[in-house]
């Protein structure tokens, strides 16, 4: 291994990395209908519970679709 | 009556290249120097009440939070773009050009902040066993400590003294662990600053969070122009700290969500 830096990591986008961008950052002033900050932590929090159950989950060798962790 | 509305994914400059064949579809909307991507939504999907709903079913937010990422992705690939944030719907067309006019300056001045660079993500984790073997015996007294936990292990001596030794060597290798990950993340940062146009620290992510056992030490966003030099700098620090225990991450590159100007935010 010539690095640290892992290639197969680089496109492989995690659900939280995304939730982290698309959730709390960009532009937000506009719409007609937009999320509330109420809404925001809602989701989030939520959000982040089923994501840290689902790396248990994937910890014990059980890799699943965030979807199924619901079911 | 199954009333649509607009869900608008970001903005670009108008004339600007976007593809728009590909799943999911998506239309232009252009006023002025400006252009919205869009796409049509079922305002009973996207209305607050059906909204709220929505929130708190998972697969609904994965599946449209994947969406709202793949579209960004697919302009990004052809021309800089001003993210919004999810679930960004206006009622109508009439409102939506509304908003890009009444907006026209302060949206063209952000997509011109960021215009030709993109956002990547950094994040720097310590792995206990490494650093302990590597970075950690950069410490006088460690290494001493280390020697005489391998004597004592090695003389098989029992009891109370090897255990106190043994403990001691923790707690020191435990403070010389969190000194490091503080001093190469404060390192990192600067040295990849002065390979980009901006960086912001992000918060932390707990272990359950990033997948990782390691511990993170830093989590940072960089607006970049020059990605190759960029990535130069990242991975000639890879190797730097790697003997020490220090792992490196690269995400990106992404819309420049961390980067989009604080009026446009508030």
């Amino acid at each position: 291994m010539s690095s640290d830096l892992r290639p197969d990591l680089r496109q492989q986008v995690t659900l939280l990395e995304l939730v982290d961008r698309v959730l709390n950052k960009g532009v937000v002033l506009s719409g007609d209908i937009t999320l509330s900050v109420a809404d925001v932590d809602l989701v989030y929090i939520g959000l982040r519970v089923l994501l840290s159950s689902v790396a248990t989950l994937e910890e014990q060798g059980m890799p699943v679709a965030i979807g199924d962790a619901l079911r | 009556m199954n009333a649509e509305g607009w869900y608008l994914y970001g903005v670009v400059e108008a004339g600007a290249p976007v593809a728009m064949d590909g799943e999911p579809a998506v239309e232009l909307v252009t006023e002025g120097r400006l252009a919205g991507i869009t796409s049509r939504v079922s305002l009973e999907e996207f209305d607050e009440a059906a909204l709220v709903e929505r929130l708190g079913d998972a697969v609904w937010l994965e599946e449209n939070i994947r969406r709202h990422e793949q579209v960004l992705e697919r302009v990004l690939a052809s021309t800089t773009v001003l993210p919004c944030r999810f679930c960004t719907v206006y009622r109508t067309e009439a409102d939506l050009r509304q908003f890009l006019s009444e907006r026209q300056d302060a949206l063209s001045s952000a997509l011109a902040e960021v215009a030709g660079r993109v956002e990547l993500g950094v994040k720097a984790f310590v792995d206990r066993e490494r650093f302990a073997a590597g970075g950690a015996q950069e410490n006088d007294r460690i290494r001493e400590l280390t020697a005489q936990a391998a004597q004592s292990q090695a003389a098989q001596s029992q009891g109370g003294r090897a255990y106190l030794e043994s403990r001691r060597l923790e707690r020191l290798v435990g403070d010389e662990r969190a000194r490091f990950g503080q001093e190469a993340a404060s390192e990192l940062h600067r040295r990849l600053l002065d390979n980009a146009e901006r960086g912001v620290l992000l918060d932390l992510q707990r272990p359950e969070l990033s997948g990782r056992d390691e511990e993170m030490v830093l989590n940072s966003a960089y607006l970049v122009s020059d990605r190759p030099g960029f990535e130069r700098e990242l991975t000639a620090l890879a190797r730097e700290l790697s003997e020490r225990g220090l792992e490196l991450e690269l995400t990106g590159p992404w819309p420049p969500y961390n980067f989009v100007s604080e009026e446009l935010r508030a």
